[in-house]
């Protein structure tokens, strides 16, 4: 279905590692909110709604979107939180500028790293009768889906090696300072190395939205939104085939078919995909249709998904260099509005003109959000 | 002109204190079944789900709506999880509107539930809502909130106590005609004073009870609902309003708003309202479902939602205005007063004005009712919801 109104990424703002400051975590927000704004040429004045994507356990609140509404300028506003994962903010935010009823919306996600253990936060999200005795955090499942490819595909471990490889070599270049020593290694899950994924960093990330109407009077260019697609996997792990992705299959379904895309070889310029570990990366190449596993080593072979390749991968260093565990995804979307936008930094790319982010949330992407967005205006109903 | 979304399916659990028969996602999936077969829709039907989940802390599950997937039919599908709180259910509804609206899709669903009864005590886990070093410690609870909130109400309004009692006769009697609402029991001003004591002015009785049950609603587009030409009942304004995170910016002196007022509240019917064209909700709305989980709030809210002014709603609430069959009935089904799972209790106040307009209220039916209008809390007094639904 085409959407009502043609909406567009006017600004972005990305916090992947904040450290060293005493900050209360309202600052922050105000901080990234205001860089966002500035990014997009506004002030808060100009913002018609915001959807914060809050979670109330990594937060240690109930009802965490109430701490938040001052200080990204909630006061006096329509505001919404999407729980599920920061990602869902955007789509949410989207959703209401097409709709018509806004013309601009903020969309923020953060994630401190204050609790005293996610791993027991994430714990605390299982089944109370069946799993929660088993000591299963987020990255005990993508671990589990490392341990499923293993066994179906021949080989695998090389290959992540080389994602892990070339996602810290963008991550070096894309954020210098906050990766130019390598990334603080996180927890061992078998058959995960400490080394396999990154630990958890304090992270903030905001978004400005707008309807065609409103950039054009602004003046403002957009990353447009040519698709979006998302989906969920079922409640219960064991329920699920790790070595597939089907509601990554069906999110990019939804995406594709709104873009008008039916092969994203060669119609995309570059990704950013969920890369907790080096594994999910991998499994997002097939159900995004990049490349079918039996490519995969000569797609890394050939630096497809590299720099210099014709269809560079998290050329951000993805969550494998930064990892803001709850906004990770929410990055993932606003790397690709900047890098449409000309304005990534040193990791611009320099043909951007269609990009796609996939952002995962919960045990071994379970949550799946995939957007498509382009320099060039589309066309709306 | 903004487009039409139609309600097509409501589910409602008969809400108890314990539903320990029925799991968390069982509870969810209850509602769900019972919108569905209102809906007359088969799974493949729902394109995407809403999930309405407030604070997490209340079922004991971090990230809860994952363990609510299949109970929604959601798998491979579009889904996501709305939390504002106490408004989180109509914010839930509104979010499914905006899925339609945008043009996304022609048939959500939205659901939820809540095991509040079950949870322990509700209060411990709402006093985490405030700041964690200035305001949590003092100890703040809804309940000694909204008693502050009452006391700042009858200091410049003249609220009594008796009005406050009113309320809850009033919201007693109408759920003893719901056959879905908890506290069903009907009751006097004279029991409401007999009741205990538990933050000056608020009484036992002058609280919601802890409730658990589901509930679920089925939005469509206009035209997969006239292709079809299926009965629905149309939402026409939607709206949602922040105040401060403090309490202490609505309190004391250099105040920023006034806790007996509550601006925001005004400013979330206005939104509504504008968009529904209302300009005089006193003679246009029939019908009104407002949550109001202790009795002094229903003066707010009424009083907001411009049904009376300024002050002038307790005197209106003793000459019967807001009973069934008086001028506008106000929560006809019991409201928040007799019925509170929280992450469904605004939805289900959308639910009651849809059954309302539609003419599907049963005993507690408003005659004549066809346009309506719900509203939901979040938080210290903070976060508000509205929606207008018509025939």
């Amino acid at each position: 279905m085409a959407y009502r109104v043609q909406t567009g990424v006017i600004g972005a703002a990305i916090m992947p590692h904040i450290t060293g400051d005493e900050r209360a975590l309202e600052e922050i927000l105000y901080d990234v909110t205001q860089e966002a704004l500035r990014d997009a040429g506004l002030t808060i004045e100009d913002i018609d709604g915001i959807v914060v994507g809050a979670n109330d356990q990594y937060d240690g609140r109930a009802i965490s979107i109430m701490m938040a509404s001052g200080s990204v300028g909630g006061v006096d506003r329509d505001i919404l939180s999407t729980p599920s994962g920061g990602e869902h903010a955007f789509v949410m935010g989207a959703l209401r500028v097409a709709c018509g009823q806004y013309r601009t919306q903020l969309v923020l996600a953060w994630s401190p790293t204050e609790a005293s253990s996610l791993a027991e936060v994430q714990r605390l999200a299982a089944d109370p009768y069946f799993h929660r005795r088993l000591p299963q955090d987020e990255l005990g499942a993508h671990a589990m889906q490392a341990t499923a490819l293993q066994a179906a595909v021949p080989g695998v471990d090389g290959l992540a090696q080389k994602v892990l490889e070339k996602n810290r070599r963008n991550g070096a270049k894309a954020y210098p300072d906050m990766v130019g020593n390598g990334p603080l290694p996180g927890p061992i899950r078998y058959p995960l190395a400490p080394e396999m994924s990154a630990a958890p960093v304090t992270g903030a990330v905001a978004l400005v939205l707008a309807s065609a109407d409103f950039a054009r009077e602004r003046g403002r260019e957009a990353a447009w939104i040519a698709g979006m697609g998302w989906a969920t996997e079922p409640a219960f792990i064991g329920d699920r085939k790790l070595t597939e992705a089907p509601a990554l299959q069906e999110a990019a379904r939804q995406a594709y078919a709104e873009a008008g895309i039916t092969n994203p070889v060669g119609a995309i310029d570059l990704a950013e995909v969920a890369d907790p570990t080096p594994y999910q990366e991998l499994l997002a190449y097939e159900a995004l249709g990049l490349a079918p596993r039996a490519n995969w080593a000569a797609k890394l072979g050939d630096g497809t998904f590299g720099p210099g390749g014709s269809l560079p991968v998290n050329l951000s260093g993805g969550a494998l260099s930064l990892n803001p565990v709850y906004c990770t995804g929410l990055i993932r979307i606003a790397e690709i509005a900047r890098q449409v936008l000309g304005r990534a930094g040193p990791h611009q790319h320099k043909n951007a003109a269609t990009g796609l982010a996939h952002a995962a949330s919960g045990d071994a992407m379970q949550y799946n959000t995939v957007v498509i967005l382009r320099r060039e205006q589309g066309v709306s109903a | 002109m903004n487009p039409r979304v139609g309600i097509i399916g409501i589910g409602q659990s008969a809400f108890r204190a314990k539903r320990d028969d029925a799991s968390y996602p069982d509870l969810v999936r209850e509602a769900t079944k019972l919108a569905m077969e209102d809906a007359k829709l088969e799974f493949d039907d729902i394109e995407a789900i809403v999930y309405s989940l407030s604070p997490d802390a209340m079922v004991g599950i971090g990230n809860a709506e994952r363990l609510g997937i299949d109970a929604v039919g959601a798998r491979n599908k579009r889904f996501l999880r709305i939390n504002t709180g106490g408004a989180t259910g109509i914010s839930s509804v509104a979010a499914a509107y905006y899925h339609v609206a945008a043009g996304a899709c022609d048939v959500v669903l939205t659901a939820g539930a809540d095991k509040v009864g079950e949870c322990g005590d509700s209060q411990t886990v709402l006093n985490k809502i405030w700041d964690p070093i200035y305001e949590r410690p003092l100890p703040l609870g809804t309940i000694t909130m909204l008693a502050m909130s009452a006391i700042r109400y009858m200091h410049k309004y003249g609220m009594t106590e008796e009005d406050m009692a009113q309320v809850v006769v009033k919201n007693r009697w109408q759920a003893a005609k719901n056959p879905k609402a908890h506290l069903r029991k009907q009751t006097t001003v004279d029991e409401v004073f007999a009741s205990r004591m538990i933050s000056w002015p608020v009484k036992l009785f002058d609280c919601c009870p802890q409730s658990s049950g589901g509930g679920a609603m089925v939005l469509a587009s206009e035209k997969y609902i006239k292709d079809r030409k299926l009965d629905a009942v149309w939402i026409t304004g939607v709206g949602h309003c922040s105040e401060t995170y403090y309490i202490g910016d609505r309190m004391g002196r250099g105040y920023t708003a006034d806790h007996a007022d509550a601006y925001a509240l005004e400013h979330s019917f206005k939104r509504a309202y504008q968009m529904a064209g209302i300009t005089d909700p006193r003679r246009q709305i029939h019908v009104a479902e407002l949550y109001a989980p202790f009795s002094n709030t229903e003066f707010h809210s009424i009083e907001a939602a411009g049904l009376a002014k300024l002050g002038e709603s307790p005197a209106m609430m003793r000459e019967g205005d807001f009973r069934i069959g008086g001028a506008i009935p106000v929560n006809p089904s019991g409201g928040v007063l007799c019925t509170n799972a929280i992450a469904v209790t605004a939805m289900i106040r959308v639910a009651e004005i849809a059954l309302q307009v539609a003419g599907r209220a049963g005993e507690h039916q408003v005659k004549g009712a066809k346009l309506g209008v719900a509203i939901g809390y979040c938080g210290d007094h903070q976060f508000f919801g509205t929606m207008v639904v018509e025939a």
